[in-house]
């Protein structure tokens, strides 16, 4: 669900925007650090605290978007690629300057502690709580491209940019929203996983290769085709461990050339 | 004209010369760009010459590094550990690379990323053949012989500097040649407009096929430089950050120059080894002189001396 | 004419890759001058881990080291000459470690080196260091080859380790649990390289020689940076253990524990080993469950220090300094890098000298007095022997954070391992 979180922003972004940013694992990090400052250190309530986390990262995004990414829309891929490579170093070392390299776990909020059977296994609450969470940004996520003006905008500009913008739209400020929003889904999933995961410098970057093999199984820029790729690795990651515990790193990227050789737009593309 | 000619063979000389008057510390960064400029040079073939954007070098890279590797440790000769690691490199291309260029762009890209990672994780995993984490260890950095003909000794760097500085001049004339041979202009063709050259009755995918080998020889040559240096292969070269080197320097130097890649290698080298020294934060500052490059220097820093520095120098 | 006209282009460039490789090597010359050797301070090259996810470790060494030289230089340094430190980030990668000793042997001037933290850094480092012939003290890396290998089979002499190697994971908690008849069943959640197959086939080896009757009947591997370690959790669960040994470290270790309460682990189990856990990071991670009693006393660590052991008047004074200096507890990289500095100072007044093979000569066979108590050089294979304890993890009214009590102290020249060295099986 932590991947879903960070492949819906990802392909988003890609879809709209048209970039492929590899410093979106960076806002993932940012989102756990915020989480973490705000919840422990200024002991701040949970819900509120990923809320705080969600708009610092939001502020962050739009300056990373107004300042730095707008002046590459238009340039070739591979400096896309290296700009925003630039930035997953410079956020990683900023982070280290910031918060020092320990890696932090804040405690668990009291009642999401605790775990309930299923099939005889136990299973943690905060993990059934991670995957409402996953569901309820899938479901609003939908809301919001289908039932709204925005959402409608965005498909527009998606499908077409020059047409969107000749019907009205202002697609710089369509653009931005876009890129904040992108941004503060990633910081959603590192802030909700600060309790059961850890926050150290460089945990973006370890999870980015995973995303973007979930955005293009699922269909690059396609939503729903990341829910299901999200699913896929995610299942593919725990529970291949077991199945096949030597090559688990493997069978992902197997997955990912299929897919790219016999359906190139993605198993949910047109 | 005849003034350019003057500085190549200036250059060469200087080249030749380093290990009289350099530290021994000078000439390992000396080998390690040699390595780097072979390894860009190769990959931009694909981006530069053939518009390809490859994030998987670093897996023929481990390819022929791997290779070169195993043959030292079994027959401690230099030129036969070159030699199989470059072919390794190039068939290991040769092979993936009918899956890769069947698309291009972003895809091309995902691909080569993916396949890049595979090899990664064989290399981490498959312990009985590569050492797994630990990697391959006790390389010797074998002679330099063919059988009653020559016999160098390799121990000491001047001398595998030597090697590597000669087998690198070799290599990028050779592809100095074939970029400026029929196949380097079809190639250019194809970037420019897929179109008009299939028109002409070209084969797309076989000479997309042909410049994805070739990067893969050259990977694979940079790759087998590495074990009689660092006497040592670990799966940490295949890893995609690695990939991103080539991709780094190339752009740095210019994608759409020959010499980008070599500038970029020698500046790659010379700003972190640089940061390195005085800060522990020397990743923010790398990042940031990346992001300067990209914002400021696009087109990289060989075509801002030819068409702004260049031209301002020759006014005064 | 376009053969012509590219060829003059290529010169351009050429010309212009020139003046960039010329210019720039023309700049290394001048400040990569050789280091004069004269009788200015000692130089001690270090590196360690100062980057991403493990960048803690890499600064409890440099944190350490700077303690230990600024005390030694504040009562007038060695032989008269003061003592100078470089510190670099060795960032886990092995090409990197090798090129940072180059770097530091051949162009800085380094005397000494010490640190790293990763053991295939190590390993590549190794027969580095015997041509550039200095002396080199690991403070973290612990493959047990390194010294067994290296040192003992391939006579490189400039290795040392003053930490512990990779096998105290394995036998030190067999020998500990082997008292408690009524835990029959053990499982294993392991590091997915050399290091977890190393402790746990140890681990297994010892035990059964010690306690016939103990069962081995799951074992999980994760590979390393595991984030979500449930189905882990689950699949060794599934066997119904008695007991879980464990060598996932750091933040991963601490995530792995976390996770096990929320998932019900302590409540079914009676005894949990986790390796390394009696490191300060983790029991700062896992300070609150500790304090709240969350794991009923069953959770039970090792680790190549602790801060409260041994009690005597040089590991209190080095708790106390440190705790001064950096506002924080040291952790065993801390102490075994702090140790080497001073392992370096003795070596230097013995030898009176910084000849490579006068500081070799002086540090065999060298016992010499730490924070960790007594360590001993073994000639043999230059493996410093002090003993560390493994004990339950407890709160204690006298620390902030949780300490490791109910200490069981096995001396190390016992159980270490001895030459003619067998391999350990170091697979799955």
């Amino acid at each position: 669900m932590y991947l879903w979180l960070l492949a819906a922003g990802l392909t988003l972004v890609f879809g709209v925007l048209g970039v492929l940013n590899f410093a979106h694992g960076s806002f993932f990090m940012l989102g756990a650090y915020a989480a973490f400052t705000f919840y422990e250190k200024l002991g701040i309530n949970f819900f509120l605290s990923i809320f705080l986390s969600l708009v610092s990262v939001g502020i962050i995004g739009v300056i990373f978007e107004r300042f730095f990414l707008r002046k590459i829309y238009d340039i070739d891929l591979p400096y896309q690629l290296i700009l925003t490579f630039g930035f997953i170093l410079i956020f990683d070392d900023l982070v280290k300057m910031i918060w020092g390299g320990v890696a932090m776990i804040p405690p668990m909020p009291s009642f999401l502690e605790g775990n309930f059977s299923i099939l005889g296994r136990p299973y943690p609450f905060y993990n059934l709580f991670i995957i409402f969470a996953g569901l309820a940004v899938a479901i609003v996520l939908w809301l919001l491209l289908e039932k709204t003006w925005w959402g409608r905008m965005i498909r527009a500009s998606a499908s077409d940019r020059e047409m969107a913008s000749a019907i009205g739209i202002n697609i710089p400020v369509l653009f931005t929203t876009v890129f904040i929003f992108a941004a503060m889904l990633a910081a959603l999933g590192g802030a909700l996983g600060t309790p059961v995961r850890v926050v150290a410098p460089g945990i973006g970057t370890a999870m980015i290769i995973q995303a973007f093999v979930i955005t293009v199984i699922g269909g690059l820029g396609n939503l729903k085709g990341a829910f299901v790729g999200a699913l896929i690795v995610g299942i593919l990651t725990s529970y291949g461990i077991l199945l096949f515990p030597i090559f688990e790193l493997f069978i992902i990227f197997v997955v990912m050339v299929i897919v790219l050789l016999v359906k190139p737009e993605g198993l949910f593309g047109k | 004209m005849k003034l350019r000619i003057l500085f190549l063979a200036a250059l060469i000389l200087f080249l030749l010369l380093l290990p009289f008057f350099g530290g021994k510390y000078l000439l390992y960064m000396a080998i390690h760009i040699c390595l780097l400029s072979v390894f860009a040079l190769g990959f931009n073939l694909l981006l530069g010459y053939t518009g390809l954007l490859s994030f998987g070098q670093a897996g023929f890279f481990a390819v022929g590094a791997y290779a070169s590797a195993k043959i030292l440790l079994v027959t401690p000769s230099l030129l036969l550990g070159t030699i199989v690691g470059t072919l390794a490199g190039g068939i290991a291309a040769l092979i993936l690379g009918f899956l890769c260029i069947r698309h291009t762009r972003i895809y091309f890209s995902m691909l080569t990323l993916s396949f890049g990672m595979m090899i990664y994780s064989l290399a981490w995993k498959w312990r009985e053949v590569t050492g797994g984490d630990d990697g391959l260890v006790g390389i010797p950095r074998a002679p330099l012989q063919i059988p009653g003909i020559l016999h160098l000794d390799m121990s000491s760097m001047g001398h595998y500097y030597y090697f590597v500085l000669v087998i690198s001049i070799i290599a990028i004339f050779v592809l100095y040649r074939i970029v400026h041979s029929p196949l380097g202009l079809t190639l250019k063709g194809i970037r420019d407009s897929e179109n008009r050259v299939a028109f002409a009755g070209i084969s797309i995918r076989n000479y997309r096929l042909l410049a994805f080998t070739i990067a893969g020889f050259y990977a694979g040559l940079a790759g087998s430089f590495l074990p009689p240096l660092e006497n040592t292969v670990t799966p940490p070269i295949a890893h995609w950050t690695h990939s991103a080197e080539p991709v780094m320097v190339t752009l740095l130097g210019g994608i759409h120059t020959f010499s980008g890649p070599i500038v970029g290698s020698v500046l790659f080298y010379l700003i972190k080894d640089i940061i390195v020294r005085y800060t522990q934060y020397w990743l923010i500052w790398f990042g940031s002189i990346v992001v300067l490059l990209v914002l400021v220097f696009r087109g990289g820093i060989v075509i801002f001396f030819t068409e702004k520095i260049w031209p301002w120098l020759i006014r005064k | 004419m376009a053969k012509n006209i590219s060829r003059r282009k290529f010169l351009k460039n050429a010309v212009i890759g020139g003046a960039a490789i010329g210019s720039g090597l023309g700049s290394y010359r001048i400040t990569y001058g050789q280091a004069k050797k004269a009788a200015g301070p000692i130089k001690i090259g270090g590196q360690g881990a100062i980057s991403g996810a493990h960048a803690d470790y890499g600064w409890q060494m440099t944190a350490g080291s700077t303690m230990a030289i600024e005390e030694i230089n504040s009562k007038g340094g060695v032989l008269g000459r003061k003592l100078e430190m470089k510190f670099m980030d060795e960032e886990l990668k092995p090409a990197t470690a090798v090129k940072n000793a180059r770097y530091l042997v051949t162009d800085w001037g380094a005397d000494v080196l010490f640190g790293v933290d990763s053991s295939g850094s190590a390993m590549a480092l190794g027969p580095v260091l015997a041509e550039l012939n200095r002396v080199h003290i690991f403070c973290h890396a612990a493959t047990h080859r390194l010294t067994e290998e290296l040192v003992a089979q391939r006579r490189i002499p400039q290795i040392f380790r003053i930490s512990v190697p990779t096998y105290q994971d394995g036998i030190l908690p067999a020998l500990i649990m082997e008292d408690f008849p009524e835990i029959k069943r053990w499982a294993g959640i392991h590091e997915d390289y050399e290091y977890g197959y190393v402790a746990w086939n140890t681990f297994k080896e010892t035990m059964k020689k010690v306690r016939p009757d103990v069962e081995f009947v799951s074992i999980a591997w994760a590979p390393f940076w595991t984030m979500d370690f449930s189905s882990h959790i689950a699949a060794v669960m599934a066997e119904k253990p008695d007991a879980i040994h464990t060598t996932k470290w750091a933040g991963e270790g601490v995530m792995l524990i976390r996770q096990a309460l929320t998932m019900g682990v302590f409540d079914n189990i009676k005894a949990w080993w986790q390796c390394m856990g009696g490191s300060v990071d983790v029991l700062q991670g896992i300070a609150r469950e500790v304090e709240a009693d969350k794991f009923k006393g069953k959770l039970w660590a090792s680790a190549r220090y602790i801060h409260n052991y041994p009690v005597t008047p040089e590991n209190r004074a080095f708790v106390e300094k440190f705790i001064k200096r950096w506002g924080r507890y040291p952790n065993y990289s801390a102490e075994t890098s702090y140790s080497s500095i001073y392992v370096i100072k003795a070596a230097v007044e013995k030898a009176k000298s910084l000849e490579t093979e006068k500081l070799i000569a002086a540090i065999e066979g060298m016992e010499i007095m730490t924070p960790a108590g007594k360590r001993y050089f073994r000639p043999e294979d230059h493996q410093a022997v002090y003993n560390v304890p493994g004990g339950r993890v407890i709160k204690s009214p006298d620390y902030p954070l949780p300490i490791l009590g109910d200490l069981r102290v096995i001396p190390a020249k016992d159980y270490y391992r001895h030459p003619p060295f067998t391999p350990i099986s170091a697979t799955k």
